[in-house]
């Protein structure tokens, strides 16, 4: 029920994005009877009200959508489902009693701070955006400088524009997407910058938002500089050479009155780390077993909080196991403990989830360091996988079939992404 | 004379690069696609290139002050532009349903209507005085 927090619960859910809406429809399906979303906007369905554009709900849907439809649609059958939501709550801690309760500390408009008891917890508070602190571009501090997300909610919530000449740093898609927003709403871009020698965006991204625009695409280059006082006034942009330093001597500058920054996403793990889980350096997110488990029982973590995702119908899927075993375990069921762990070798840059089961089927998402094709991924001695292609802006999945692993008696997998063999046909990836 | 002509199809998130070979106007071969929806990109986009595409239109007495939209059919390329500003024009009031129709026949074409992409309830808040 809408606005309503009360009682005991089977599995609380922090974060009403599509990985806690997932979550709470998993819980829900599992036979969890009390389930409760807490969020701390005004309402639940996170990021995608403003992701107004399509690509969303292929593979979940199997059509595509907006963001606002797909987050729509899930709000209305999370509403089905019978699971309590509350909006305009913050949640600022959760401890653990003697017999495992748990009891999160949520802020709350109309009930002011209160504490609500639960058997499990689902975290799902999604992520953030890099700012320019973590980049630490020279220049001035003028205003004018805003995430490209933030920018977003500026133009597709809120209705103003962030400025009227505007240079992107960072070719990944949030950034295209923006470019080809603002040229809709009447902005002018002046270019998009990226420092590596690919972009980090689908092509079709780049095909539509820059090349139909005429927007310049500017490689192996960054923003060296910001000049202005009260507003950005212009920037120095600079080619970078291999150890990715700007190249002054071949600098030029681009007038513009704003830059936006689309340089990379940050789980959102505060909530976590006070909580004392173990997390994962390369992912930024919780360590956690094949039911989606962090390493505190009755814990478990989906969606960009875990690792950034690049479609949200991966996200869906991943929350609903989550909310699966979140719902199971408030019901009492205890699996046994995993006794295979994930680890991630070549090309590997992290793999999720981090140990495995042998008595079940496993879906293994992944990111590699660089690209790469065609090639394989190795499994142990266990199974080899031929793809097409590899790129790090693209998560790889693959599943792990119980009986695989019913052959297998160590207690590490070594994971590997491997030049093709020569001489076998590829299919496709 | 034989002509070619390079895409990179955005059917999917794969982007097959593709390669159409012409005489004049008539196609005699396409290539680089993985599937059919290449195929097809190709061909329209020689012959009559479109794209859909979302934005947001002002809406009074809601939560926030845009409403999501989408065109329900493909608008000539470059006409985009043209279309974005048309439907800029529009101002809707809360309530809005998702999939209702805000405008028909955008730019005279028939069948391409913009419709809202969520709905949105009227905000017992608000007030003509706070905006």
């Amino acid at each position: 029920m809408l606005g309503r927090m009360e009682g005991k619960y089977d599995v609380v859910v922090v974060g009403g994005g599509p990985a806690g809406m997932g979550a709470a429809l998993g819980a829900r399906d599992s036979g969890a009877e009390r389930v409760l979303i807490l969020d701390r906007e005004g309402e639940a369905g996170g990021i995608l009200w403003q992701c107004i554009h399509s690509g969303f709900g292929l593979h979940y849907f199997r059509e595509e959508l907006t963001g606002p439809e797909y987050a729509q649609r899930f709000l209305e059958k999370v509403v089905d489902h019978d699971v309590d939501l509350a909006t305009n709550s913050y949640v600022s801690g959760i401890s653990v009693d003697s017999d495992g309760t748990k009891n999160v500390r949520v802020m709350n408009e109309k009930q002011g701070l209160v504490s609500i008891n639960t058997k499990s917890v689902v975290l799902s508070m999604g992520c953030r955006e890099r700012t320019r602190g973590s980049i630490r571009i020279p220049g001035t501090r003028p205003s004018g400088i805003l995430t490209a997300g933030l920018a977003q909610k500026l133009v597709n919530l809120k209705g103003y524009l962030p400025g009227r000449r505007v240079a992107i740093l960072g070719s990944g898609d949030i950034g295209l997407i923006m470019a080809r927003r603002l040229i809709l709403e009447g902005c002018e871009v002046v270019g998009v910058f990226e420092i590596m020698p690919y972009s980090n965006g689908l092509s079709r991204n780049v095909v539509q938002c820059l090349d139909d625009f005429g927007i310049p695409l500017h490689l192996s280059t960054t923003v060296a500089y910001i000049h202005g006082q009260d507003r950005v006034e212009k920037i120095t942009v600079a080619p970078v050479g291999k150890d990715f330093k700007p190249d002054m001597s071949r600098a030029w500058e681009e007038q513009c009155d704003t830059l936006l920054l689309s340089i990379g996403l940050i789980p959102e793990n505060e909530l976590s780390l006070s909580l004392g889980i173990l997390m994962d350096v390369v992912t930024g997110g919780p360590r956690v077993s094949s039911t989606l488990e962090t390493s505190m029982p009755g814990v478990f973590a989906s969606g960009n909080v875990l690792h950034v995702h690049d479609l949200v119908d991966f996200v869906t899927r991943e929350s609903m196991l989550a909310g699966q075993f979140a719902g199971e375990w408030a019901q009492g069921v205890r699996r046994p403990e995993d006794n295979i762990r994930l680890l991630p070798g070549d090309n590997v840059r992290y793999c999720i989830p981090h140990t495995l089961s042998p008595e079940r089927e496993h879906t293994v998402y992944m990111r590699c360091k660089a690209a790469m094709k065609p090639c394989r991924i190795r499994v142990g001695n266990l199974m080899e996988k031929k793809l097409r292609f590899v790129v790090p802006a693209e998560i790889i999945i693959f599943k792990i079939k119980p009986d695989l692993l019913d052959k297998f008696s160590g207690d590490s997998l070594r994971i590997d992404i491997l030049p093709a063999k020569k001489g076998k046909r590829y299919g496709k990836g | 004379m034989v002509k070619a002509k390079e895409y990179t199809c955005i059917g999917c998130p794969i982007g097959c690069p593709l390669q159409l070979i012409h005489k004049g106007s008539k196609i005699t071969e396409i290539s680089g696609n993985e599937c059919d929806r290449g195929a097809k990109y190709a061909k329209q986009e020689f012959t009559d290139p479109r794209r859909e595409f979302s934005t947001t239109v002002e809406i009074i007495g809601a939560r926030w002050k845009r409403l999501p939209v989408k065109v329900t059919g493909p608008v000539e390329k470059g006409r985009v532009l043209d279309a974005a500003r048309k439907i800029h024009e529009l101002q809707v009031k809360a309530p809005v349903k998702l999939g209702q129709v805000m405008l028909k026949d955008l730019l005279g074409e028939k069948g391409i209507d913009v419709v809202a992409c969520r709905s949105m309830e009227w905000n017992p808040s608000y007030s003509l005085s706070s905006r």
